[in-house]
């Protein structure tokens, strides 16, 4: 074998290229002309650019919004919109559930009790498949 | 049909719903979001369809709660931590009558479950408690909750699940009845 081919196999070995995802989606026509808009109006020309750009943004979202921060826009008078996104919400913490006090008797002290020191019970296949989904 | 579950707001469309149980109808047309915004009692999700997204299908209302460590008795504590009992309450749940019927009730006792799970990732919870009717023990226990024994006969039953269970769920579980 040549030494120059050795000398390019053995680079290849030492510095392997990293690998590039390929990313396809099907938008709706409505969907497609949004992205059209949205490329033009920030000058992008690739749709790379774009979904590094919109991957970066949702990232930012979704570290603020686990952080239990509100994503807020203000106007220059002062009126402030929230962001709802129902997907966001599910990284949202849930330390703000407020606490309550239940009434408890002895008996179900005692029962409550025993069902908490024990082994947990085997999900059943209704749990089982609502957590699949 | 596209159901999306979220946290109630304040325009929500409430005053429609109706589960056929006036006391859970009353709660959200009346209680839920003043408890949630101002008085800090519970937190309310609802199920709302993408065609409609103001209108409330169904929802459950969760809190935590504990119970102290000095008042269970002595001979169980050994199992557990040295703490007070962390625990998530779901203190109702409830689906419009038109959308019986339509798995709605699993949609939303599955994502309770997820925020739980939430909860006990970050603050810590041991179980998950429900005051069940007498009529819906059957349902409940289909999803793994136990019957918390002193109930009175003719009142709720305190129903108990291990988030321990839930986690196994969430992993695939070993499948029984």
């Amino acid at each position: 074998m040549p030494a120059a081919v050795k000398e390019k196999s053995k680079n290849t070995a030492q510095s392997p290229k990293v690998r590039k995802s390929k990313f396809q989606a099907d938008l709706a026509p409505s969907e497609d002309s949004i992205v059209r808009a949205l490329k033009a109006e920030l000058q992008m020309t690739s749709n790379t650019d774009f979904l590094s750009d919109a991957l970066a943004l949702f990232r930012w979202a979704v570290s603020e919004r686990k952080r239990g921060h509100i994503i807020v826009s203000e106007s220059s008078t002062g009126e402030r919109k929230v962001l709802v996104f129902p997907r966001l919400e599910r990284v949202a913490p849930e330390v703000a559930l407020p606490h309550v006090d239940i009434h408890w008797n002895d008996t179900e002290l005692e029962s409550l009790a025993e069902l908490a020191s024990g082994q947990p019970a085997q999900p059943t296949k209704a749990l089982v498949r609502a957590m699949r989904h | 049909m596209a159901v999306t579950i979220r946290r109630l707001e304040e325009f929500d469309d409430v005053q429609n719903f109706d589960c056929g149980d006036e006391p859970l109808n009353n709660y959200l047309k009346r209680h839920a979001w003043t408890n949630q915004q101002k008085r800090s009692i519970g937190v309310t999700h609802v199920a709302i369809e993408e065609s409609a997204p103001r209108a409330v299908l169904g929802y459950f209302t969760l809190a935590t709660s504990s119970v102290p460590r000095d008042r269970l008795p002595k001979k169980y504590v050994r199992g557990l931590p040295p703490y007070d009992l962390p625990l998530v309450l779901l203190a109702r749940l409830a689906v419009d009558s038109r959308f019986t019927g339509k798995e709605l009730g699993n949609v939303l006792i599955t994502e309770a479950f997820k925020i739980t799970l939430r909860v006990a990732d970050e603050v810590g919870c041991r179980c998950i408690v429900t005051d069940a009717y007498r009529d819906w023990i059957g349902w409940y226990a289909k999803y793994g909750f136990i019957p918390i024994e002193g109930a009175s006969k003719d009142g709720p039953q305190k129903m108990f699940l291990d988030v321990r269970t839930i986690r196994d769920a969430l992993k695939g579980g070993i499948e029984q009845g």
